[in-house]
Parts: structure tokens; sequence; C-alpha cells
């Protein structure tokens, strides 16, 4: 399909036989989700500090410990949290999952935050970044070992609202490709400005007999099709 | 069938099934399982979980519109993450990974954890006899300033073992030793993904640098104050070091040899596999940094104190996991 070739959604395959899509977060994302966590946890420790430096060496000490934990264990903790991303991460709507598209392990989690330290090298995330830019699934060296990837969350499907739009049948037979591309349009069709839609209904036009013409009326009579397609009957 | 009357047929299962995955909580306690999702069991959420499936594949065989197809996919998704997730939270697993899982983890890649101590432990002596013999040596491993100030952080005067006597910078040194040396740990396991060259780097560089700091701080008699400082938390640390370091060349050697899988897999069942010992390094380097921050550095103790806790913390930590690796095989 050409889609495959535009399109870097990635496949899992459950036991009852069906493909879930994960879409991969690519380097941008990913990069703004780091800066932002970093920015957080930086926030996060300069408070503590203050907090605790008045309890002098003691304090100090906790101080450190806290240190420790939050710069390895900060996206381990909030990776296993139910949103199964951390706080930058959750901004930028994407998340960690397993390749099976299952919330990610505490093992997987922990030695891809681990591994993290061979990304960095040689300097500022070399290696990750290359092995993002390079993949299709756009993993880093510590998803490829721990077997997890970042990815979009999903995004709530819109309904079309074609109301006043009159069902019309298709002038010729269209096979399901075809039926799925004019839904498609008429899905699409509130979010286009109406020259642009004119053009793309032209396209289609052949669907409700108009080969060839282009215009407002022609556009009405292409959606009338798709509204037929969908179910709907005068 | 047309879209809308295949929607009109099932919506109410999908309704139904969108309405189960809302009311239940997930991953809060263990205790809350499918179970107590709803009276009839998890046998409804399974079954609706099943057709869902069945029409997402029909939605999409027959090109259905987008918005009914994403639908169905995000619920077949929000299910299947409910229906196969794991469950490996709970103190009942915790208890088995401290008995079982981990000491036995260390005793099944006792080769590569035996060459990582090898590799840490050699380097460490040799610098340490070689710097003791003739201390101009150091200067070839670190610069003199350095070395200046080993020497002042160790020097019996100072207010705090460990530390610099200025009182400004102290705790940023100390801060930023305790960052080093536990960082240390986790660059030795990650480096190993290059094929394992870069743990037996990392793990021979950090051997050298010790070795010639110890050699050298003894040579200029101020070895105890030295050895009373770090005798407790390396117990800990330096166990943790070498275990990562194990667990970095079975990664490394996973690639160099993957056998009969591709690399990548082998690759993913090696680091699976690693991650129990390295929830013990973790653990480990907690420790280790508690005791490095309170224990260590208190110079007022007197050093046989220090040191008979530092026997005891090696033996623990040592016998315990030999002892409990032996018992778990």
């Amino acid at each position: 399909m050409a889609a495959e070739v535009l399109d870097t959604i990635v496949t899992a395959e459950t036991p009852e036989g069906i493909l879930l899509e994960l879409k991969p977060a690519g380097l941008t994302a990913r990069l703004y989700a780091f800066l932002l966590d970093w920015m957080i946890r930086l926030m996060a420790m300069n408070v503590m500090l203050l907090i605790l430096a008045p309890l002098g060496g003691l304090g100090v000490g906790l101080w450190l410990v806290l240190y420790f934990l939050a710069e390895w264990l900060y996206p381990v903790a909030f990776e296993l949290s139910r949103s199964g991303a951390t706080p930058g991460k959750r901004v930028f709507h994407i998340k960690v999952v397993m390749d099976n598209g299952l919330p990610v392990t505490p093992a997987a989690s922990l030695t891809r935050n681990l591994l993290r330290v061979a990304d960095l090298l040689p300097l500022a995330f070399g290696f990750g970044i290359v092995w993002v830019l390079l993949r299709r699934d756009a993993k880093r060296l510590g998803d490829l070992a721990a077997a997890t990837m970042v990815v979009y969350e999903p995004t709530p499907a819109v309904r079309p609202s074609l109301q006043g739009v009159p069902p019309m049948l298709p002038s010729i037979p269209l096979p399901p490709r075809d039926q799925a591309a004019v839904i498609a349009l008429a899905v699409r069709a509130p979010t286009l400005t109406g020259d642009r839609l004119d053009e793309l209904a032209a396209l289609a036009a052949g669907v409700s007999g108009d080969a060839g013409r282009q215009g407002p009326e022609v556009t009405r009579r292409v959606l009338g099709v798709a509204q037929w397609l969908l179910g709907h009957r005068a | 069938m047309t879209p809308l009357r295949f929607e009109e047929l099932h919506a109410h299962e999908w309704t139904e099934l969108e309405t189960l995955l809302a009311s239940t909580p997930r991953r809060k306690r263990e205790s809350v399982s499918l179970r107590q999702v709803d009276d009839r069991g998890p046998e409804r959420l399974a079954a609706l979980y099943r057709r869902t499936c069945e029409h997402l594949a029909l939605a999409r065989e027959r090109a259905y519109p987008a918005y009914m197809v994403t639908r169905l996919e995000q619920l077949t998704s929000e299910a299947h993450q409910l229906v196969y997730q794991q469950r490996v939270f709970g103190l009942g697993a915790l208890r088995h990974m401290i008995a079982v899982g981990f000491p036995k983890a260390v005793y099944r890649d006792a080769r590569y954890i035996g060459l990582a101590a090898a590799v840490f432990f050699i380097p460490t002596i040799i610098l340490g006899v070689l710097v003791y013999r003739s201390p101009e040596l150091v200067l070839s491993i670190i610069s003199p300033e350095s070395a200046a100030q080993f020497e002042e952080m160790y020097s019996p005067t100072a207010s705090s073992i460990g530390r610099t006597r200025s009182a400004d910078t102290d705790w940023i040194m100390f801060g930023f030793y305790i960052r080093n040396n536990i960082g240390v740990a986790f660059q030795c396991f990650a480096a190993g993904l290059f094929f394992g060259v870069g743990t037996l780097f990392f793990l021979a560089h950090n051997a050298a640098f010790g070795g010639a700091i110890a050699g050298y701080l003894t040579e200029r008699g101020l070895g105890s104050t030295f050895y009373s400082f770090i005798a407790t938390h390396s117990a800990f640390e330096l166990t943790a070091i070498v275990l990562a370091g194990g667990a970095g060349l079975k990664i490394g050697h996973s690639l160099l040899a993957p056998g009969r899988r591709s690399r990548t897999a082998a690759l993913v069942v090696a680091t699976q596999e690693s991650a129990v010992i390295l929830y013990g390094v973790t653990v480990l380097l907690v420790i280790a940094a508690a005791v490095e921050a309170f224990w260590s550095s208190a110079g007022w103790l007197n050093p046989v104190i220090k040191y008979t806790v530092a026997a005891i913390c090696w033996a623990a930590v040592l016998g315990y996991l030999v002892i409990q690796g032996r018992h778990a095989r």
C-alpha cells in the first residue's frame, strides 16, 4: 500500500490476530520532552536544596541521595505510573510502551533508562540522535535493548458531520478503497477551506458522474455520495 | 453492510466495553484485578474484547470510515493493555527478588561477573603497587592539581574526611564524587552495548584511577584516613560496579555471539535477564550513597569502629550473594 511508504506507523500483532497501530515519536517531540523533564528536575532539586540546606550536613547528605534518585530513577518512576510518561512526555503527548503495545514493564523501564548513558556517547546524545533518525520506529539504543518504543498518544476520533447534505447514489460501482477515500474526504471537509475542498472534490468527481467539472455544486454532490456510502438513505 | 448499519448493530457492545474500561482502576494495587471490574467478572470484558477485535478486523477489511476504525483501534488497544498487562509489583515479588531472584541471577552470570571483577581488581592492585613504589607515576594518570586536592581531602586535619577545607565548596566536591562514583556503575553497564568493549574500558579506567589514588595516598602516609573513609561504602559500591560490569559484558557478549537469534533479539533477551541484576545494583548504589553521605564522611568516628563496620558490610554483601545464590540454584 502506498500509505506504508509515507507513514512511520509500526504494527504490533495481538494474540487475537489484530494489528495494533503505534505511531513512533520522532526526534523533535522526544528532544522537547527531554529538555522539559530536565528543567523540571533541575527546579525540583533546587527547591529541595532550599528546604534541606538549613539542616546542615544532614540536609546536604539527604539532598545528595535525593539527587542520585532524581538523576537515575525519575524517568523510571514516571514511566511506571499509569500514564506511562514523564511530565515532559505528557506535555508533548508521547509515552513509552513495549514493542507489543503493552505498558512498559519495570525491567524494561529500568534498562532503557540506564542505557541512556550509551545514547549520550560520544557527546550530546550523539548515538541516540543518530539511531532515532535512522530507524523507522525511532528507537534509541536503550529502546532497542529494552524492546520499548516511544509513541504518540492516540488522538480521539472525529465523527464526520454532514448534516444537511442529501445522500446521493454513486453513479459508478466503487471498490472499498475508493469508498474509503470518498468518506475520508467527507471527514476532512470541515477542516478544509472552501476552495481547497472544491479542488479535492473535483478529483473524486467521477463518483457522482461529474468527472472533469469543479465547483461548490460538484462538491456537494461528492459529499452526498459520501453520505450515501456511510449508510444514510434519503 | 453500510458503515452506519454496522455501527448501529454493534455500538452497544463498544459502549459497554468503554464503560467497563473506564470503571477499571489500573495498576493501583495488586488486589484490584479484573475480578473487581464487574459482577459478571472478567469473562464479560474478555468476551467484549474479542468481539471488538473481530469488529476491528471487519471494519478494516471493509474500509469503513476512519473515525470508526480509530475508535475500535483505541478500544481494542486499551482493552489489550488491561487483559495482557503483567502485574509484577508488590511486596511478595520484592521479597522473592531479594531472597531468590537477584542472587540466582548473579550466580547464573558468574562467568561475566568474574571477568568484570578481574578486569576491575587486577588493574587496581597493579596500579596501586606501582604508584606506591614510585609515586611520581600518579601524575601520568591525574594532574598535579588533582593530586594535591586529593591529598588535602584526606589529610587528617581536614574538618571532615573526603571534603576539601573550604566550606563553600566542600559539599559541592563531595556531591561531585558521589555522583561520579555512582554513575560509574551504570556507565559500566551501558557501555556494554558497544560489544562489551566500553564496559572493559570503563572498568579498567576506573580501576586504574582508583588504584593510583590509593597507592599515592598510602605512600603519602594518608592511608588511615583514606581507607577508613572508603572501606564501608566500597562494600556496596565496588560490588555494584562489578555486578553492573558483569551485566554489561553479558549484553556485549550477546551482540558478539548471538547464537541462533538475530543480534537484536539476543540483545533484548540478555537485557531482560540483566534487569534483575540491575535492580540489585540500584539498591546497592542507594545504600552506598547513603553510607557515603552519612557514615563514611564522619571524621570523628574512631577508625577501628569504621573498619569493624566495613568488615561486617563486606561479609554481609558477599555472604548474601554466595549463600543465597547457591541456595537458589
